[in-house]
């Protein structure tokens, strides 16, 4: 993977994703959002993990997704 | 030669995380509820140790303390929760459709997949003691799903018994296994990584194990890799082991 390619992270204290080439528009975060253009006090909106307790993964997605981010219910 | 490190029991992550009453977002329960938490890996407010193993992210020894108390419904996505009773009754209610009440041997795997919400209630007045074992998933939104199943201690005594994982009666989206090793008389155990790929997480529950040359006690553990063999050595009065087979 390349520093150019769109990443995704992962929060570690409950398993929200966010994937830079869909940003969070729900969240006012733009599709194409570098997690460093985030700011550093922005913070998960499921459980409310700071940004930098996110780690980088480079999981594949399962088949059929992604879909745009949804609350669970 | 294989690479390793050493936890004792007193060296993990600690924190005492106190009901905040019965509005509580977090934990809940009678005002006199807490949980604690021993974190073998960071997680929370304890980020001075390893990040993980493996796919491991979470293995928290946790008791839910007083009746009531209780993680209360939340979000999760991806991560594979599994959770196994040691001792009390654990309530786990998740929004896949279970309500389940698991006793001391029962074990769950919850995979969060697109998104689920979960709660973990002890309602009862002894305490209740679980390991928590979060995982990465291998895909990323797969559909929600949980299953349990039972670790049978007497019919499984003095043994490497697989709970779940690959090669185990419950399926986990993820290269990895997890063992129980339950030891009532002295014994040499055998465990052969699936490829040098693979590293071992050994976490004694109780009794004492000699673990590739270490001595574990109770709750102490210990992290393997780049090994072909693994030897495991229970003493007379016995040993209680999880074992987490992981890629790395």
């Amino acid at each position: 993977m390349s520093d150019r390619d769109l990443k995704r992270w992962l929060c570690l204290g409950c398993g929200f994703s966010y994937d830079e080439a869909l940003g969070l528009p729900e969240h006012g975060i733009s599709p194409g959002t570098r997690w460093a253009d985030i700011p550093d006090d922005w913070c998960c909106p499921d459980c409310g993990t700071p940004k930098h307790l996110f780690e980088m993964v480079e999981i594949p997605y399962a088949p059929g997704q992604p879909t745009p981010q949804r609350p669970p219910l | 030669m294989s690479n390793s490190f050493i936890l004792r029991a007193a060296d993990r992550g600690h924190e005492k995380i106190l009901s905040t009453g019965p509005t509580a977002s977090y934990v809940g329960g009678h005002p006199d509820a807490f949980i604690t938490r021993h974190s073998s890996f960071n997680f929370h407010d304890y980020q001075s140790g390893r990040a993980g193993f493996g796919r491991i992210r979470v293995f928290g020894d946790e008791t839910f303390n007083n009746p009531g108390c209780s993680y209360n419904m939340h979000p999760h996505h991806n991560f594979i929760i599994c959770a196994f009773v040691l001792s009390g009754r654990l309530q786990h209610i998740n929004t896949t459709g279970n309500n389940d009440e698991l006793l001391a041997g029962d074990y769950y795997a919850f995979s969060a997949g697109s998104g689920g919400l979960h709660t973990e209630i002890n309602v009862h007045r002894e305490p209740m003691n679980a390991i928590y074992l979060w995982m990465l998933p291998d895909h990323l939104y797969l559909p929600p799903s949980y299953a349990r199943g039972r670790f049978d201690a007497e019919a499984s005594a003095n043994r490497i018994t697989p709970l779940l994982g690959t090669g185990a009666p419950l399926p986990i989206p993820q290269d990895a296994t997890v063992s129980r090793l339950f030891s009532t008389r002295s014994g040499r155990h055998v465990h052969r990584p699936r490829s040098r790929g693979h590293g071992l997480y050994c976490f004694v529950i109780d009794g004492r194990l000699t673990c590739d040359g270490t001595m574990l006690e109770r709750r102490d553990s210990k992290g393997l890799w780049n090994a072909t063999e693994i030897v495991l050595e229970s003493g007379e009065t016995g040993a209680d082991a999880l074992l987490v087979e992981t890629i790395l």
